[in-house]
C-alpha cells in the first residue's frame, strides 16, 4: 500500500497539447490535454473514433505523441484493462493474473500471496486453477482487473473495459470498480461510450469531439463515495445526464 | 475427437463392401493375379512377405521419421528467425517458397550424387518435401498473438525471448500441430518417392523398392501388399500427430475440442 504522500497533489499522469497523426494520414487527436491525481477518477467520453482509446495508450506509453508531452509521476506504472478481457487462453486464472508480476521478476512467494489476495478482491479465490474458457464473460473481466490491481499501481487504465458485458453484470461491476477505487486512492483515467457509467463512476467527466478528437468539455461529479445504486435513480443523477447529454451535442458528440 | 460408433461404422462397412466387390468381380472373370490380385490373396501375401516387408518398411519409416524430426527443426528455427525481423522473412520465404514448388523428382538425382552415402541422401530429399507446412504453419503462429496480450507484454517491461517463450510460443502449437499433421504424411511419401527415383542407387532396402522390384518380376500381389503397408503407416502417423495435437491443446484450444 502507498501511504498518501506529501506530493499527492500532483498528478500521476499528465499529458499537455498531445497530438497524434496516424501513418495513412488521418489526425487522430488535435492537441489534448488533461492530467490523473491520486484519488481521482477520470471518466473520457466521446463518439467513436473520436481517439479515446488513442489518449489512453498515449497515458500508457504504449504510442508516443507527434506533439505535446506525456509525463507520469516517477515510478508510477500505470496498469491496463483492456476492452475484452484479453487473457492468455492456455494459462489458468492464477498464471493469468500472475504474469505482470513474473515479468517484472518478482520473486515467487511474494507473487503467489499477491496473486492470492488480488484474486480475493475481485471474488475469484476460488476459480484461480480454471481455465478463461471456463469462466463467464463478466468472471473473465474481473480476472482482468485482478491482474491490473495485483502489481499494486496507483494508476489504472481502462479502456471501455464492460462495453461488452450485459446491463446487470455490468452495473455490478461498476460497483465493485468503485469500491476498489475508494479503497485504495487509485487514480483511474476511464474510457467509455455510456453517458450513465460515466456519471455513476467518475469524479470528473472529460467529453470529447468527433474525430480529430479535442477535449471539448470538462464536468465535475460533486457526488461523496461510497456510491450506491440509489445514486442511479436519484434527480442529481438524472440531473447530471442531462447536462453531460447537453455538453456531449454542444461538442457534436452525438 | 467424437467417438460416435456410427463414424465408425458406417465407413467400415463401406470399406467391407468395397473389398467384398472386389474379391467377387476378381473371382467371377478369372482376372489374373499378375494383372488385379483380390484382396485376399493381398493379404496372404502380406503374411507370406512379412518379414522381407516390415523390414522394408522399417527402413522407410526410419528414412521418414527422421525426415520429420529435420522437417520440424528447421522448420521452427526458420520460423523462429522469421518473425525476429520482416526484412529476414522478406529474404528468405521466397526461397522456402522455391524450394517448396520444385518437383522432389527434379532434384532427387542431384542431392543422390552429391551425397554419397544414400541413408542421409533420402532422408534430406525427405525433409525438403515436408519442410515447408513446418515453416509457414509455425510462422503464421508466432505471428498470430492477440495485440492486447502484446500490449500487456509490452507494458511490463517484457523482453524479445518473454514474449517468444510466453506469449507467441503457446499462440503458435495449434498452428504447429496443424503443420505436423501434414508434414509428417508429407516425410512419408517423400521418402517413398526419394527412394523410387534413387533406384537401386538408394539403401535397397526400404518398400519403394520392394514395389520397384515386385513391378519388375509382375509381382503383384507384393507389390499390393507394399502399398497395402505405406498407407497403413500413413494413416498411423496422421493418427498419432492427431493425438500428440489433441493431448497438448485439448483443455484450451477449439480445435481440439469437438
Amino acid at each position: 500500500m502507498i501511504p498518501a504522500q506529501a506530493d499527492s497533489q500532483a498528478p500521476l499522469v499528465s499529458l499537455s497539447g498531445v497530438s497524434l497523426t496516424y501513418p495513412n494520414g488521418v489526425r487522430a487527436l488535435a492537441p489534448a490535454s488533461l492530467s490523473v491525481r491520486a484519488g481521482e477518477f477520470v471518466s473520457v467520453i466521446g463518439p467513436s473514433g473520436c481517439g479515446k482509446s488513442t489518449l489512453l495508450r498515449l497515458a500508457a506509453g504504449l504510442l508516443l505523441p507527434a506533439e505535446g508531452a506525456v509525463a507520469r509521476s516517477p515510478g508510477c506504472r500505470p496498469a491496463f484493462v483492456f476492452q475484452s478481457p484479453t487473457l492468455m487462453p492456455w494459462a489458468s486464472v492464477s498464471r493469468n493474473v500472475a504474469l505482470p508480476l513474473e515479468l517484472e521478476k518478482v520473486p515467487m512467494a511474494e507473487v503467489r500471496k499477491r496473486v492470492e489476495e488480488a484474486l480475493h478482491r475481485v471474488g475469484l479465490s476460488e476459480f484461480g486453477d480454471a481455465l478463461p474458457r471456463e469462466l463467464s464473460g463478466g468472471m473473465q473481466m474481473r480476472a482482468s482487473i485482478a491482474r491490473a490491481l495485483v502489481t499494486q499501481p496507483r494508476l489504472l487504465l481502462m479502456d471501455e473495459p464492460f462495453g461488452a458485458l450485459d446491463e446487470i453484470t455490468r452495473a455490478r461491476l461498476d460497483r465493485e470498480l468503485l469500491r476498489l477505487w475508494h479503497a485504495r486512492t487509485l487514480g483511474v483515467l476511464f474510457v467509455t461510450h455510456s453517458l450513465y457509467e460515466a456519471v455513476f463512476l467518475s469524479t470528473r467527466i472529460l467529453v470529447m469531439s468527433p474525430r480529430p478528437g479535442r477535449i471539448a468539455a470538462e464536468l465535475v461529479v460533486d457526488e461523496p463515495a461510497p456510491r450506491e445504486e440509489d445514486f442511479r435513480v436519484s434527480p442529481r443523477f438524472a440531473r447530471l445526464c442531462a447536462h453531460l447529454q447537453d455538453e456531449m451535442t454542444r461538442a457534436g458528440a452525438e | 475427437m467424437n467417438g460416435r460408433p456410427a463414424a465408425l461404422i458406417a465407413p467400415a462397412l463401406v470399406g467391407l463392401a468395397v473389398l467384398g466387390l472386389w474379391q467377387s468381380a476378381v473371382t467371377l472373370f478369372e482376372v489374373p493375379p499378375w494383372l488385379v490380385p483380390g484382396p485376399v490373396l493381398v493379404a496372404r501375401t502380406l503374411v507370406a512377405d512379412a518379414g522381407l516387408l516390415l523390414g522394408a518398411l522399417a527402413v522407410t519409416l526410419a528414412i521418414a521419421l527422421a525426415a520429420l524430426a529435420c522437417a520440424v527443426a528447421l522448420g521452427v528455427a526458420l520460423a523462429f528467425l522469421f518473425v525476429q525481423s520482416r526484412a529476414i522473412e522478406a529474404s528468405l520465404l521466397p526461397y522456402a517458397v522455391l524450394l517448396q514448388v520444385t518437383p522432389i523428382v527434379a532434384i532427387a538425382p542431384l542431392i543422390i550424387i552429391w551425397v554419397r552415402e544414400p541413408l542421409p541422401a533420402l532422408v534430406i530429399c525427405a525433409t525438403i518435401v515436408a519442410l515447408f507446412p513446418m515453416v509457414s504453419n509455425t510462422t503464421l503462429g508466432l505471428k498470430s498473438v492477440d495485440p492486447g496480450l502484446l500490449d500487456l507484454f509490452r507494458l511490463h517491461g517484457a523482453t524479445r525471448w518473454q514474449v517468444l517463450t510466453r506469449l507467441r510460443v503457446p499462440s503458435a502449437l495449434p498452428y504447429f500441430f496443424a503443420g505436423l499433421r501434414v508434414s509428417s504424411g508429407l516425410a512419408l511419401i517423400g521418402a517413398v518417392v526419394a527412394e523410387f527415383v534413387a533406384g537401386t542407387g538408394g539403401t535397397a532396402s526400404g518398400l519403394a523398392y520392394q514395389i520397384l522390384m515386385a513391378g519388375l518380376q509382375l509381382n503383384i500381389p507384393r507389390l499390393f501388399a507394399a502399398l497395402v503397408l505405406i498407407t497403413a503407416t500413413g494413416v498411423a502417423l496422421y493418427g498419432l500427430t492427431s493425438l500428440a495435437a489433441w493431448l497438448a491443446l485439448r483443455r484450451w484450444h477449439e480445435s481440439a475440442r469437438g
